[in-house]
């Protein structure tokens, strides 16, 4: 990764008067942690990576940040917001546009083909001893870990985030301009890191989601790192209709799951957010993967590619199949 | 809601159709004891005067604030119920409807497990009920004119009531003239009075009536709007004749390089026109059209030194320079008349159609026997060897009718007879011949039909009860190989000619009216009607009516009879100068509304557009219903993510009850 050149070219994006900010990673407080740095000025652009820890999908903050009331007399700040991308966040972006939940002329995607992600909690567990001061580069498919006491080549496949693992768009789909050189997906066509899953018995399958949703603190992490749960009002949060009742125990749970992954059906890029940020560590990616796959299979429809697509399962067509409607 | 619920129940036997099989007393019982329920009763007929006279009379007397009827399907009786509300000064959409007939009693033998269910309705009914908000109904201004889509003999007739009443027309015909396929037919059954004779008055009177406007030569593109406010876009199709200038003398076709080379589409093919053609002598408007797939000058780009059309006409009308014209108005309904395509007897290579030029369709005989037809009226074919008066004839019917082989099912009501008027005319004209009927059944069911059926049997014509099974050649003869079903005898018989009385289609250019006007097809894929019995002239679409066969086959004086239906149901919203917009449609709760537009493109009726509004100082795009488009499907409710889209009477927090009241919860 050339990081000069990535932020001399963000330097030269926030000069722009007609952006408001940068969106991109810097190192996190602590150890292997990075965290999502919004740079509003070129002095800013020196403490900006992209990195395999760069695994946050910023699309999110594009809906995330409120839009506060403008005072009378005062027109609200129509400047563009610049975004690093990744493939998968690109989706996000793509599927963004889709929905218009942005418009196109409000953003500046600057992309970055994505070699692969490093598992962050796995990297700590491996490597514990060097977590305090050590960065993690690039090493043509694997990792290297770069400390005070050298470097230390990691396998890809020892600390490769899954979501990666399965990931068949690492370049981005949509972007302004590119930094780097398009990488080749390693496309795993089939595999959706569900098949263990998908191969239990059904009671035996019901038994390992109720230990998952029974896990849920309903802290709703999932919902607010999801770039595609950006609804103002949530109707998870509504009370009248109650649709999911607030206590915290797996009837509820699952309700609440399973209402999210099927408002993400036909939506869902498989950026893995939901899982990563998941304080009880239950596999929410997996049943985001089930939905992504079943739309794919049954469909033919893959969310996030094409900005001018038309939303899945929101169209009329006068040749439906359903008669019941007209 | 300010005041407490006072609900009434009315449960109705409809005769025996509830009564016999829900024990409505017992329900009576069971929805007196539901909470609010002030009063429950249970009487005959709760859709008669007396039935209705019972709830208006609990209304006044026990000040009851909601209504609950459980009877049949809401489709027929709603409305009946919500006048009776609304007479009474109760807000109409206080009112919700049991369905214990069609989802109870009709389709249940058990009577515990029935009067179980319509127990469980009602108590759903009650559930909602409850929750109901009250709805003021809007009107708007209707457009006081019509669009008439086909100029057939229904358009044509649907048109010149409509313009009698005072209204302005727009008559829009595909070909370039007027008239349809009744313009094609000899003389019509069962009266055998000329076709022509009785059509190209009323041709010539809608071209010249001034409510009308003809659009002939043109198509409508596009159709939006609603009821009372239709925005049409119609493209008028370059005729390359500037048609304020043509005299129609015919120079032009005489002259034309490729005079008499391409077959006539109004003579079924068996005669011939030039690249610049009148379809017909009594063609309306009279004005020439140049084929633009056919003119040499159009096609190439040259013709000879000069086209020879151009130099022929002293009228000096032929442009080629003229351009397709897209002409836009208002209309406040439209009558669709689009009519029909004959079966392609292609599709049944049992019977040579393709092969043998002396087996015709009935289309073509009609052309054959017409004296303005490419012979003058002379019957005669080519069997394939040389032309030949025809002296053994036969008729084969239901080709592409009663044929579930061929995909068309139903029967297509006007073979028979024209069959028996063709037999006749040939008789006439050929009295020597031998006219062979072969039939599976003889439908003569209208007016004078028995009656001609009849007659020409008397002639001597012959009805062989069978279904041709193959056509082949023998010799110079055809060989109609059957079985007379009535002897059980199988026979070879030999002809000089065949026809296939072929039936009646859909048009196949339908589709592309369905997609303008939302309308559905009935299995037979012909146009369906809002009702089959009660609306029969009205589609799912308001404001859209139907005439003629684009609704299933008709004969002649069933498809005038329709028009006139449609055009005095047209009318309604035109004379009347209003039109009513249902209250029950989605509203779009705009706070929460994140603009995605999932809805707009759900949508069946394209009634939901994206609106920018102003959202604490920033502008934000959210969904609008349009009241008039709306007809409350919920399809729109069903994709929105934050269920910031809702029919009225049908929100979530009033069905959630019903559905859970339904599974016992109350």
């Amino acid at each position: 990764m050339d990081l000069d050149k990535l932020r001399k070219t963000a330097a030269e994006i926030v000069s722009r008067d007609d952006v408001k900010y940068l969106l991109g990673w810097r190192r996190g407080t602590f150890g292997y942690r990075v965290a999502p740095y919004f740079i509003e000025d070129a002095a800013g652009v020196d403490e900006l990576i992209f990195s395999p820890l760069c695994i946050s999908n910023l699309a999110t903050y594009l809906t995330l940040v409120e839009k506060l009331p403008v005072p009378r007399g005062q027109e609200p700040d129509q400047r563009k917001v610049a975004l690093l991308v990744k493939g998968c966040d690109s989706r996000a972006v793509a599927q963004l546009l889709v929905e218009k939940g942005i418009k196109r002329e409000e953003v500046v995607v600057i992309g970055l083909p994505c070699p692969g992600m490093v598992d962050r909690e796995l990297l700590a567990e491996k490597y514990p001893e060097t977590e305090a001061a050590a960065e993690v580069k690039w090493d043509g498919e694997d990792f290297l870990l770069v400390g005070e006491g050298g470097e230390t080549a990691i396998p890809r496949t020892e600390v490769l985030a899954e979501k990666c693992r399965l990931c068949r768009h690492p370049n981005p789909v949509i972007s302004d301009l590119t930094i780097g050189e398009p990488v080749e997906p390693w496309a795993t066509a089939d595999d959706s890191g569900v098949a263990e899953i998908e191969a239990k018995e059904t009671a035996e399958r019901w038994a390992y989601w109720e230990e998952q949703f029974s896990k849920c603190i309903r802290c709703y992490s999932c919902r607010n790192a999801c770039p595609l749960c950006y609804c103002e009002d949530c109707i998870l949060d509504r009370l009248d209709p109650t649709w999911v009742n607030r206590a915290v125990n797996f009837s509820e749970n699952t309700a609440f799951h399973l209402a999210r992954a099927f408002h993400l059906a036909g939506r869902c890029i498989e950026c893995g957010e939901c899982e990563r940020v998941c304080p009880a560590g239950i596999p929410l990616g997996k049943l985001n993967r089930k939905l992504a796959r079943t739309v794919r299979e049954e469909y033919g429809f893959e969310p996030g590619l094409d900005p001018e697509a038309e939303p899945f399962q929101a169209g009329y067509k006068p040749d439906d199949p359903e008669e019941f409607i007209l | 809601m300010t005041e407490k619920p006072k609900l009434g129940v009315y449960i109705c036997h409809c005769g025996i159709n509830i009564a016999a099989t829900v024990d409505v007393e017992e329900v009576t019982e069971y929805a007196q004891s539901l909470p609010n329920v002030v009063v429950a009763r249970n009487y005959s007929y709760m859709c008669s005067d007396p039935g209705q006279l019972l709830i208006k009379n609990d209304i006044k007397e026990h000040g009851l604030n909601r209504v609950v009827v459980a009877s049949c399907s809401p489709r027929m009786h709603e409305p009946t119920f919500r006048k009776a509300l609304q007479e009474v000064g109760l807000n109409p959409y206080y009112l919700e409807m049991a369905n214990i007939r069609e989802q109870g009693s009709w389709v249940h033998e058990d009577r515990e497990a029935a009067t179980a269910k319509a127990k469980t309705l009602v108590a759903a009914a009650v559930a909602k009920v409850r929750l109901l908000e009250p709805l003021t109904s809007r009107e708007v201004d209707a457009e006081p004119a019509a669009l008439v889509i086909g100029a057939g003999i229904a358009g044509i007739q649907a048109a010149l009531d409509i313009a009698d009443a005072g209204f302005k027309v727009y008559l829009v015909e595909k070909s370039p003239s007027v008239g349809g396929r009744m313009a094609q037919l000899d003389k019509t059954f069962p009266t055998l009075d000329c076709s022509a004779c009785i059509l190209t008055p009323k041709m010539v009177d809608a071209a010249n009536h001034p409510n009308i406007e003809l659009l002939a030569y043109s198509e409508v593109e596009e159709v939006g709007g609603f009821v009372g406010n239709f925005d049409v876009k119609v493209r008028k199709k370059a005729r390359y004749v500037d048609v304020s200038k043509c005299t129609g003398c015919g120079d032009c076709a005489k002259e034309c390089r490729l005079a008499n080379r391409f077959p006539n589409e109004f003579d079924e093919g068996l005669g011939k026109r030039s690249a610049i053609y009148l379809p017909f002598p009594q063609a309306v408007p009279a004005k020439y059209t140049i084929d633009p797939e056919k003119c040499l000058f159009l096609t190439r780009g040259r013709c000879g030194k000069s086209p020879k059309c151009v130099d022929a006409c002293r009228a000096e009308a032929i442009d080629f320079e003229q351009k397709d014209e897209i002409v836009t108005f208002k209309v406040g309904a439209i009558v669709v008349a689009t009519g029909f395509d004959v079966f392609d007897p292609a599709k049944k290579p049992e019977y040579g159609y393709t092969d043998y030029p002396n087996v015709i369709t009935g289309l073509e005989m009609e052309r054959l026997v017409s004296a303005s037809g490419p012979t003058g009226g002379d019957i005669v074919v080519h069997n394939g060897e040389e032309e030949i008066t025809p002296k053994e004839i036969a008729f084969i019917q239901c080709v592409g009718s009663r044929d579930q082989s061929v995909g068309n099912e139903y029967c297509s009501r006007v073979c028979c007879m024209y069959t028996a008027k063709q037999a006749h005319l040939i008789k006439d004209k050929i009295p020597d011949a031998t006219v062979k009927v072969y039939y599976m059944d003889v439908r003569a069911f209208g007016k004078g039909f028995e009656e001609f059926y009849d007659r020409v049997r008397r002639e001597g014509i012959r009805y062989v009860r069978g279904n041709p099974s193959e056509i082949f050649k023998r010799g110079n003869k055809l060989v109609v190989k059957v079985e007379d079903t009535l002897t059980a005898t199988p026979l070879e018989d030999e002809f000089d000619l065949v026809v296939l009385a072929v039936g009646l289609e859909p048009r196949s250019d339908d589709r592309k009216i369905i997609d303008l006007l939302r309308l559905s097809q009935s299995p037979d894929r012909f146009f369906l009607e809002a009702h089959p019995k009660l609306r029969p002239v009205d589609t799912a679409s308001d404001g859209v009516f139907l005439a003629g066969c684009c609704q299933g086959p008709k004969d002649i004086p069933d498809t005038v009879a329709q028009a006139k239906g449609a055009a005095a149901s047209a009318l309604i919203p035109l004379a009347r100068g209003k039109v009513a917009i249902d209250a029950q449609v989605a509203e779009v709760i705009e706070d929460t509304c994140r603009g995605c537009g999932f809805c707009v493109s759900i949508c069946p009726y394209t009634a939901i557009e994206l609106v920018t509004i102003n959202r604490m100082g920033h502008s934000v795009e959210v969904a609008r219903v349009n009241e008039a488009l709306c007809k409350g499907c919920g399809s729109c409710s069903a994709g929105c993510l934050s269920n910031s889209i809702q029919p009225r009477s049908f929100r979530d927090r009033q069905i959630l009850p019903q559905i859970a009241a339904l599974g016992g919860i109350r």
